[in-house]
């Protein structure tokens, strides 16, 4: 399914998009498919799933240790791609790919970007290649109808935004505070005020990630956007429970409290 | 051509491969950083600082029992005789300035072995700003004396836990800090590597040691040197020695990486095995694996241990500008004491790689004239050379 199909879906449903990261390969690389099956079935919209790097720049503590552990389980791209095949399958929500820019420049951009196409992927984030660096890329995802997304934040000036968003598939990414990925307080009346200034001058949906961890934000959040993305909060639950028995029943049913279904 | 370009580009090197986030810092600081660096109130204190308080000029000794020995004309720019003991003041001064001129309170930088590191919490001492060093568990056990050198110094030193707990992962983590604090904060990065402008802006604060070189050895023997050489790890050093040299095409450019244990274990010669890729901030060379991970480095030298380099010598490499090889670190030993017992200067380990090279650059040039970039002192190496000697029994 495609994102806008995806998206379209919701508004007719009146419901908001709950977005879920996690790391590929976290905590080990064959319980990726299990864990997206359980976010699935707990009522995620769309997964986010992430390709770890050794050097993360944008992630706070939880997510550094995760990919950490990822690569140590023996995470790489060709596990990465394997997995992916199985879930292009078996899984019917959009899958989106987050990843920072050297694994993919290292495999090659337009190669990377006709695998991912083939498995089925709706889009793709790059952390690191901001608008200025993303010529080739946007050249080739357009060329493959791969949806490029980019993130927004609370430093963007309007000016730089409407760059964005002309370069933006998808949906817009509103980072909710200046800084790095993890949990912490959001100032909801900047955010709502930046969220709707970006749908005034967009049609594309907007969802915020970055910072949010419980049901009460996800609920806050969506009261001003397209939907919300939740990353570490998941990702310190899979770690706390992974090796628990019926970890992945407790799994969605923690999803489906912190997306409300 | 002037490089790099608009968009901070060295050829196919450099750029800003950086978070959105970041991207608006780095517009800030471009735009600032153009605006000083012509500024008259600027350029004088700059000057200033360097010559008053950080002992510039630095000489350009020729080293006469060292040239005999070698059969070479060796010339030494004692970047070692600066105030903190190393190249790094020229860079934080100009930097910590800037700051000051941005209105910017804080200082934040990144450090591996702690030179970068106390020559930041130095200026900041003097320039009254706070400052918070980034520093790698792992080094700071390495480097107990530097450590506290930046405490007494009044910086604070914040242990980084993730990763290999070195230089690199010190760097992401001031970059996270820059992210989130970015209001009143300055990143003070130290070397000519990271996104635009740092490359840049680094090397042209560097670029005094070459400025002085070139008029020095003009004074000297009225003409230019055969070859440049001087230690890469990230290439501040380096750079600051060749850029002013740029146009002199006569004149040959060395770079001399750590080959570490050995060229296929673990060592820190990026531009000589390692391949293109992007590295906190910018297209360069970088140690990577075929998934495009970030390898470990090591070297004996704590400032060259770094799995990446500065874009504009992977520009220098690929248009043959400079020719960058790679010395282990048995060799940077040896270099160590070669020039330690036969001219009474004690380098510093990264330096020592260089000096250890012209043992090799003799035996094909004879009679060449060479200027070394003595890039530090080496005291600060005393505790690695002691445990080194203890290991190998000598």
């Amino acid at each position: 399914m495609r994102l806008k199909e995806k998206f379209n879906q919701l508004k007719k449903q009146g419901r908001k998009a709950f977005i879920a990261y996690v790391p590929f390969g976290f905590p080990e690389p064959k319980l990726t498919k299990p864990i997206c099956l359980a976010l699935a079935k707990g009522g995620v919209d769309i997964i986010e799933l992430g390709i770890p790097f050794s050097d993360p720049l944008a992630d706070g503590p939880i997510i550094q240790q995760a990919t950490a552990k990822a690569l140590a389980a023996g995470a790489n791209l060709d596990n990465f791609f394997g997995t992916l095949k199985e879930l292009s399958s078996s899984l019917t929500i959009p899958i989106v790919i987050m990843t920072y820019y050297n694994p993919v420049f290292k495999y090659g951009l337009e190669r990377f970007l006709k695998r991912l196409k083939s498995h089925r992927v709706c889009a793709t984030l790059i952390v690191d290649l901001p608008i200025e660096e993303a010529g080739q890329y946007l050249k080739s995802a357009r060329g493959l109808g791969v949806d490029t997304v980019f993130f927004v934040t609370p430093t963007t000036d309007q000016k730089r935004m409407r760059k964005i968003i002309n370069r933006s598939r998808g949906f817009i990414y509103y980072i909710s505070v200046t800084g790095i990925t993890g949990p912490k307080n959001i100032a909801y009346r900047s955010v709502a005020r930046q969220v709707e200034f970006l749908k005034k001058i967009s049609p594309l949906p907007v969802c915020v990630g970055f910072g949010i961890h419980s049901a009460e934000q996800v609920r806050a959040v969506n009261e001003f956007s397209d939907g919300a993305i939740v990353g570490s909060a998941l990702v310190e639950f899979i770690d706390k429970n992974y090796r628990k028995k019926g970890f992945l029943n407790t799994l969605a049913a923690y999803t489906s409290k912190l997306c409300m279904k | 051509m002037k490089l790099p370009d608009k968009k901070g580009y060295f050829g196919q090197f450099g750029g800003k491969y950086v978070p959105e986030t970041l991207s608006v810092c780095l517009n800030e600081l471009t735009i600032a950083y153009q605006k000083y660096k012509k500024d008259s109130g600027f350029k004088k204190k700059l000057d200033f600082y360097l010559r008053e308080y950080a002992g510039r000029p630095t000489a350009l000794y020729f080293a006469e029992r060292l040239s005999k020995h070698l059969g070479l004309k060796v010339y030494l720019k004692r970047e070692d005789l600066l105030h903190t003991g190393a190249h790094k003041i020229n860079n934080a001064l100009g930097q910590a300035l800037l700051a000051k001129f941005m209105g910017k309170p804080r200082v934040i930088a990144e450090t591996g072995a702690g030179q970068h590191g106390v020559a930041v919490a130095t200026v900041c001492s003097l320039l009254c700003l706070e400052c918070d060093i980034y520093m790698g568990q792992a080094d700071i056990q390495r480097q107990a004396m530097n450590v506290l050198r930046m405490k007494v110094l009044g910086a604070r030193v914040i242990p980084v836990k993730s990763g290999s707990k070195t230089l690199k992962d010190a760097c992401n983590e001031a970059f996270r800090d820059w992210v989130t604090n970015v209001r009143n904060t300055y990143y003070l990065l130290g070397s000519v590597v990271g996104p635009h402008p740092y490359p840049m802006m680094v090397r042209d604060f560097q670029a005094v040691i070459g400025r002085e070189a070139r008029a020095q050895i003009l004074k000297k023997q009225a003409k230019l040197p055969d070859y440049l050489l001087a230690c890469v790890g990230g290439g501040s050093n380096s750079l600051g020695l060749f850029y002013p040299f740029f146009n002199d095409r006569k004149v040959k450019f060395i770079g001399v990486e750590a080959a570490g244990f050995g060229l296929s274990g673990l060592h820190s010669a990026t531009l000589v095995k390692g391949g293109v890729g992007v590295f906190q901030g910018s297209r360069s060379y970088v140690l990577q694996d075929k998934f495009g991970q970030i390898k470990n480095a090591h070297s004996i030298a704590p400032g060259l241990d770094y799995p990446g380099v500065g874009p504009e010598h992977s520009y220098y490499k690929a248009s043959q500008r400079a020719q960058y090889l790679a010395v282990g670190d048995a060799q940077a030993y040896q270099g160590f004491k070669l020039l330690s017992q036969l001219e009474g200067i004690i380098p510093a380990l990264e330096s020592s790689h260089a000096v250890y090279y012209l043992n090799q650059l003799a035996k094909k040039h004879k009679g060449k004239t060479v200027i070394v970039c003595l890039s530090g002192r080496g005291d600060k190496d005393l505790d690695i050379i002691k445990h080194y000697e203890a290991e190998r029994k000598i």
